[in-house]
């Protein structure tokens, strides 16, 4: 059974931090935009996005990114691939925006590169930066985020699974081992 | 934000009985008043004649069935309501609405839960997904396991520690559980329960025995916003039932961090539930350090949660039927007698309020009166005050059984029963307290026998030396000061100095020590909240202001205990709303917690206060009421009343000892009203019970009428009408039969009681209570009497069933009498 | 019983009896409606030069507990309640409420009619009062006449530093009158606690490489204290996060160019709800006030508001635009009162946390 590491309270906190340190960090919401990756990372964005509206009294638009076809340690087939007929819904230019890609778990750093690929095919940013609920560690690739909501060092047999209200009726971060 | 909802189905509690009394009717009630204001039709199914809340309904939403799942699931069908609120209907309408969840009725009928989402409710329903939930947020509850053999026992000690509870399972003798506190005394208890079980296997789980046991009442809204009502603590230890425990609001023995703690786990709880509404946890709290598990979460009403209201005065019915359709607390509006911030203001008390239990031993006496985990009580009285001593004597004097204003004692007990008794605790356990302390049993000594912490038995020390110190200077002026102090009112002065209570009130006057009201709100004073709820102390500024205008005072029954209890209540209730129609203020004073006559929405201002001469005569002092009434059969009270000749003292129903008896025996009846010198028929009755006997205090059972009314009724009506002088009888009177082959012979005339008075207003279509109040004001009108009561157009039977607490009270009795009925349930069958 | 009075600067007297020191004494008298801990009421620093009235009817009734007092010297100037018990619950039993009230030379009084008082302060407003054997015109005399310090800080804060060691981030604590309750959060979060007086210069305080910074809690109107105080704040602020509670979270406020106002009521309880605003919860914590931040004073391209009181509308919390540097005017330690807030120390450590990471990657 799961251990709750981040309860609902937890979560919600490391949430409005981060919310305060990207409005800290980019001095401001302009420019802003936030790329959620699917599936959890999406919900989180939005939250983030609640938050900027509530504080700053501004609606910062939210993209939803799917990577699966931009994995490289996952296989498929090359050939049925369309790049920019995947399931992504991104209706806004990021041209010249700075770009809060956000994810729920921070772990090889493959998800975050692929985004990073996914996003750099739509536009060209001023700048990217990343926001994570959980940073597990054991990176595989040199990336880092600039925004974490919790540190949780785990060993590679554990598993760390994050649950969001919108599909998972709970709140929490678990560790399951 | 809140969701739509044009038609609710509300579960009803069902009739009274041990675990519940009005309590649930009473929220029931409010809930109604409050789902009102969002234009909502409300369908109600419930089967207690006395329901206060199915009186409020138009008819044609009433559903008078037995609540279970079968007859739900028809009225769902029927009526395709929205949404279902089942947390006012207790433990049993939430098992249906999982039930209802389980079935797929709820999804096929496009049906929401309100307050609970169905796979949140399993958690509750099911024990073992409650310790999963418990477990996954860290919340700790007491270690148990299956044990197949000896070492398996061990190995669970070592882990867990001493003591535990080891039970046979599938066992001869379902009761044996040993508590050990040692590996011989294990030893022992194992080799016990495996010979006993069948199935070769023990459980075996942490004793908390000893535990305090906290209460913590909570309120959530659909935005995970979080509010706690209020802790309660029971005075008793873990062992004894919380039902049948002693409890004080707020908790008196709990430091800050301990406090805080449990309210922590409580709105974590409410989380992991995602409750909108209220939840009541219970907890077992460790007396030597910080350590505490949860021993119960309800998601729903209950007893305590309503007490946790009543010692606030936060609305919370109220407030919590909005929560449960998804406003938040800001979106709340309250009506204008609070301040607006109330729904979000969490409660504080700057008071005390105390509850004692009653229990049923007078009237079933042969059955085990021991405290323990198994609920006995059948009601209880609250006593409020500023300090804890005036709470405790209040309540005290509002529990005990005689009507006459003296504190009870049991000083006849031997020294070698009071400890038996302190071990353990029967009925008389406060009593037996007080005695120990009596007799020298140091304080220290009375917390190691009973588990009971040192703070009460200070407090009730100070309790007897207050007592033994007004006993001793009889008249001071002083003495009615430290009595006043400790909460003895005038009345009980005046039997402790063997005076008549008017020359206490008249040293009262001289010295100027007059009683002064305090209100019961939520913020202790911050805010003008105006609950009009108030309770006495002696200090300076008196809160209660009399109204302008006619104003009504009527006395409420007090706790609950067996027979015509339930029915009573919901008398007084509506002799208080007849007084509202007739123009007047009205005032009740009441003592039981549960009752709905108590409901804020029934009266003008509310009293608790102990149902006793010299506290009656205080309020009519602050409040000069134009009339007083007094609901029941109350000989030695209204006595007591009628000797204040200013006084305008109506007794409903008339009492009792006016019944003329030929025999004590009968099997039908004609019941009759009178007016002057009118003479009106109002319906038949057959008396039915299952073994035949006819004597009257064994007729439990009633319908109505007797026969198809007109053919076979008429000669017996014209019988009665003829057997009764109007010069001697008013109002509401019944004529008892005694059938012999095809002849009927009258064998007395009474005033018709209570329970049936009840069942008659809810059966021939006129509130008879509300008649009999408009007669007593000079205000009735016949000719709407008249046109009203059509006997003859009954097309059914209505049926009238009592209910016994035996199974609760493990008792093998069968049959019971009138005295030792807890509740009754109500059904109509159509003529044949 | 000996006999004395509450007397207030509105000429009304109370009598009562005497319970811990007999001492007479003068203070603001401020209604605290907390249910539960009035020992960590009773020894708070805040109330240096208060009387405080127990809305609560019933206090002592726990014995006073060794890890519950907020400070080792209280400073109240009295106790007012309905009623109280005198039990002891150490394990010598011999601190009882009366004890401990002697000891320290705090006057009580019991056995008067709190709930009339509360009343009277809420339609009236703030006042003085004394604690006097007799409530004569000499009394009141000096009651109007007596001037209350407005070196509160002064004289309840610590005039030397002093460590409070552990294995973790390296907080400073700015000492304005702490109370324990801080200590005890960082404690368990391992905090390498250092408490420096409320006169620090920032070169003090940097050269003690915090992780973070605490401006604690602490007496009186945050105008009584030098502007050299303020100046500290604006250099240490952008330097390390911060974290300033109470009167610190006022001097935050004034040291970011916004300005405070006295209360008409003192609120002392933890019943209002307090709302953050960022994700529109509410929840509530012990509030202990005098002073509040005006809303309309606030520069927003500095401060953000994050928590109101949604009862009287006061700032209850504000964070900088620019730095991890934020403050409450309630007291999430919960010592005493809820511990809804109490995360806020997680958020706390959290940042300096994720500081030490982020100049880790910057080697």
């Amino acid at each position: 059974m799961g251990k709750i590491i981040l309860d609902k309270m937890a979560m919600q906190r490391a949430l409005t931090r981060i919310t305060y340190e990207i409005v800290e960090k980019n001095k401001g919401v302009e420019d802003l935009v936030l790329i959620g990756i699917k599936t959890r990372g999406i919900f989180l964005a939005n939250r983030i996005a609640d938050r900027l509206q509530q504080l700053e009294n501004v609606t910062i638009p939210v993209g939803e990114l799917d990577i699966t076809n931009y994995r490289d340690d996952i296989e498929h087939d090359s050939m049925s691939i369309d790049v920019k007929m995947s399931n992504n819904k991104i209706d806004f230019s990021i041209e010249g925006k700075r770009v809060i890609l956000v994810d729920d778990v921070l772990y090889t750093g493959r998800t975050v590169r692929a985004a990073l690929s996914a996003v750099m095919d739509l536009g060209r940013p001023k700048s990217i930066n990343l926001a994570v609920l959980v940073d597990r560690g054991h990176r595989e690739l040199p990336i880092r985020a600039d925004f974490v909501g919790k540190n949780i060092p785990s060993s590679q047999k554990e598993q760390i699974k994050v649950y969001v209200s919108e599909i998972d009726d709970k709140d929490a971060v678990e560790l399951i081992k | 934000m809140a969701i739509d909802i044009n038609k609710v189905l509300l579960l009803g509690g069902g009739p009274t009985s041990i675990g519940h009394e009005n309590e649930l009717d009473a929220a029931a009630f409010e809930r109604l008043i409050a789902l009102r204001k969002t234009g909502a039709q409300i369908i109600y199914v419930d089967d207690n004649p006395f329901s206060v809340t199915s009186e409020e309904i138009q008819p044609a939403n009433v559903y008078v069935q037995q609540v279970n799942f079968k007859n739900v699931v028809n009225i769902i069908e029927k009526e395709q309501p929205d949404a279902i609120m089942a947390t006012t209907g207790g433990l049993n309408a939430m098992q249906i609405a999982w039930q209802l969840s389980e079935s797929g009725v709820l999804s096929a009928n496009n049906v929401t839960l309100l307050g609970i989402k169905p796979a949140d409710l399993r958690k509750v329903i099911d024990n073992q997904k409650l310790r999963d939930l418990l477990t996954e947020i860290s919340e700790k509850v007491i270690a148990s396991k299956i044990v197949a053999d000896d070492s398996e026992a061990m190995d669970f000690v070592r882990e867990v520690g001493f003591p535990v509870i080891v039970k046979p399972i599938s066992a001869s003798h379902d009761t044996s559980r040993f508590i050990c506190n040692n590996t011989d005394e294990l030893e022992d208890a194992l080799d016990v329960s495996f010979k006993r079980t069948y199935i070769k296997r023990c459980s075996i789980e942490q004793s908390i025995v000893g535990y305090k046991e906290i209460e913590m009442v909570g309120v959530r809204d659909t935005n995970g916003n979080k509010m706690l009502i209020t802790g309660l603590e029971d005075m008793d230890p873990i062992g004894i039932h919380s039902g049948d425990s002693i409890i004080f609001a707020p908790t008196q023995t709990l430091i800050n961090e301990e406090y805080q703690a449990l309210r922590t786990a409580t709105f974590r709880i409410m989380d992991a539930l995602n409750v909108t509404g209220t939840c009541h946890v219970q907890f077992a709290q460790s007396r030597t350090d910080s350590n505490y598990f949860v021993t119960k979460v309800s998601p729903f009403f209950t007893r305590n949660t309503l007490l946790a209201a009543k010692a606030t005065g936060y609305p919370l019915t109220y407030v919590s039927s909005f929560l449960e359709l998804g406003y938040t607390f800001t979106e709340i509006k309250l009506p204008t007698k609070y301040s607006k911030y109330l729904p979000f203001m969490e409660p504080t008390m700057d008071h005390v309020l105390v509850r004692i239990p009653l229990w049923p031993f007078r009237d079933i006496n042969d059955v085990d009166q021991h405290l323990n985990t198994l609920m006995k009580s059948v009601g209880s009285t609250i006593g409020i005050g500023r300090t804890v001593e005036e709470a405790i004597i209040k309540s005290m004097h509002s529990s005990q059984f005689s009507p006459r204003d003296i504190l009870p004692s049991v000083s006849k007990v031997d020294d070698d029963d009071v400890i038996n008794q302190l071990i353990h605790p029967l009925a008389s356990r406060i009593l037996i307290l007080m005695e120990a302390l009596r007799r020298g049993f140091s304080v220290d000594e009375l917390s190691e026998l009973t588990r009971i912490d040192r703070f009460y038995f200070y407090k009730l020390n100070q309790l007897l030396r207050a007592q033994d110190y007004v006993i001793n200077n009889p008249m001071s002026p002083h003495s009615v000061q430290v009595g006043h102090k400790y909460g003895f009112g005038d009345g009980m002065l005046a039997e402790l100095w063997n005076v008549n209570i008017s020359e206490i009130t008249r040293m009262n006057r001289n010295t100027k020590q007059p009683v002064t009201y305090k209100e019961i709100e939520p913020s202790a004073g911050e805010f003008i909240e105006a609950t009009n709820i108030f309770y006495s102390s002696y200090e300076l500024e008196n809160e209660s202001q009399p109204f302008s205008g006619k104003t009504a005072l009527v006395i409420g029954r007090g706790g609950n205990q067996l027979g015509p209890n339930s029915a009573a209540d919901y008398y007084t209730t509506q002799i208080l709303t007849s007084l509202k129609k007739a123009g007047y203020k009205t005032i009740i004073m009441n003592t039981n917690p549960n009752a709905v006559s108590l409901t804020p929405q029934l009266s003008d201002k509310q009293y608790i206060e102990p149902i006793q001469l010299g506290n009656i005569l205080n309020i009519i002092n602050v409040d000069q009421p134009d009339v007083v009434f007094l609901p029941g059969n109350r000989h030695y009270l209204s006595k007591q009343l009628k000797q204040f000749t200013g006084l305008n003292v109506v007794v409903l129903p008339p009492d009792q000892k006016v019944a003329v008896y030929k025999e004590q025996e009968a099997t039908a009846a004609v019941d009759l009203f009178i007016q002057d010198d009118e003479i009106i028929p109002v319906t038949t009755l057959s008396f039915f019970n299952h073994n035949n006997r006819l004597d009257l205090h064994h007729i439990n059972d009633y319908q109505e009428p007797m026969s198809h009314w007109e053919t076979d009724e008429q000669p017996l009506i014209k019988q009665a009408i003829s057997s009764v002088d109007p010069t001697e009888w008013q109002g509401l009177v019944q004529v008892l039969f005694d059938q012999s082959g095809s002849e009927y012979t009258c064998t007395g005339i009474r005033p018709v009681r209570i329970t049936e008075t009840a069942f008659l207003t809810k059966t021939t279509g006129v509130n008879w209570i509300n008649v009999l109040v408009r007669k007593y004001l000079g205000l009735l009108d016949m000719e709407s009497l008249r046109e009203q009561l059509r006997p003859a157009e009954h097309k059914r039977y209505s049926i009238m069933t009592a209910k016994f607490p035996f199974k609760e009270l493990q008792s093998n009795r069968q049959e019971g009498t009138t005295k030792q009925e807890v509740g009754a349930s109500l059904s109509f069958k159509n003529f044949e | 019983m000996t006999q004395r009075y509450l007397i207030l600067e509105d000429g009304s007297a109370y009598p009562g009896k005497a319970f811990g020191s007999l001492a007479t004494t003068t203070g603001e008298l401020v209604a605290n409606s907390t249910m539960n801990g009035y020992q960590e009421i009773i020894s708070n620093q805040i109330y240096h030069n208060q009387i405080i009235v127990f809305t609560q009817s019933s206090i002592g009734n726990t014995g006073l507990d060794q890890n519950a007092y907020e400070s080792i010297l209280p400073s109240a100037k009295g106790v007012i309640v309905r009623e109280y018990e005198n039990l002891a619950t150490d394990h010598f039993k011999r601190i009882s409420l009366d004890r401990y009230l002697k000891q320290h030379k705090i006057p009580g009084i019991y056995d008067v009619d709190t709930r009339e008082i509360r009343h009277r302060l809420q339609k009236y407003g703030n006042m003085k009062a004394s604690i006097v054997d007799v409530a004569d015109d000499h009394a009141f005399d000096q009651l109007h006449a007596t001037v209350l310090t407005n070196q509160q800080v002064a004289q309840v804060a610590t005039p030397k530093p002093y460590p409070n060691p552990d294995e973790g981030d390296n907080v400073v604590v700015v000492d304005f009158g702490l109370k324990s309750g801080i200590l005890r959060e960082l404690s368990r979060r391992n905090c390498n606690v250092t408490v420096v007086p409320w006169n620090a210069s920032s070169e003090m305080i940097l050269d003690l490489d915090p992780d973070g910074i605490v401006l604690s809690t602490g007496p009186g109107a945050p105008s009584n204290l030098p502007q050299s105080v303020l100046k500290m704040i604006e250099e240490v602020q952008s330097q390390a996060p911060l974290f300033a509670i109470g009167l610190g979270h006022e001097l935050f406020a004034l040291a970011n160019d916004a300005s405070v106002y006295q209360l008409r009521v003192e609120h002392h309880g933890a019943n209002h709800p307090i709302r953050e605003i960022i994700t529109n919860e509410i929840f509530y914590s012990g509030q202990e006030q005098g002073y509040a931040v005006d809303p309309k004073s606030i520069d927003h391209a500095k401060l953000f508001i994050t928590h109101i009181d949604l009862v009287n509308g006061t700032v209850q919390g504000l964070r900088h635009r620019d730095f991890p540097a934020f403050s409450v005017q309630f007291s999430p330690d919960g010592a005493p009162g809820p511990k809804d807030s109490v995360g806020l120390f997680d958020d706390f450590t959290e940042i300096m946390e994720r500081r030490r990471v982020d100049n880790g990657n910057r080697y």
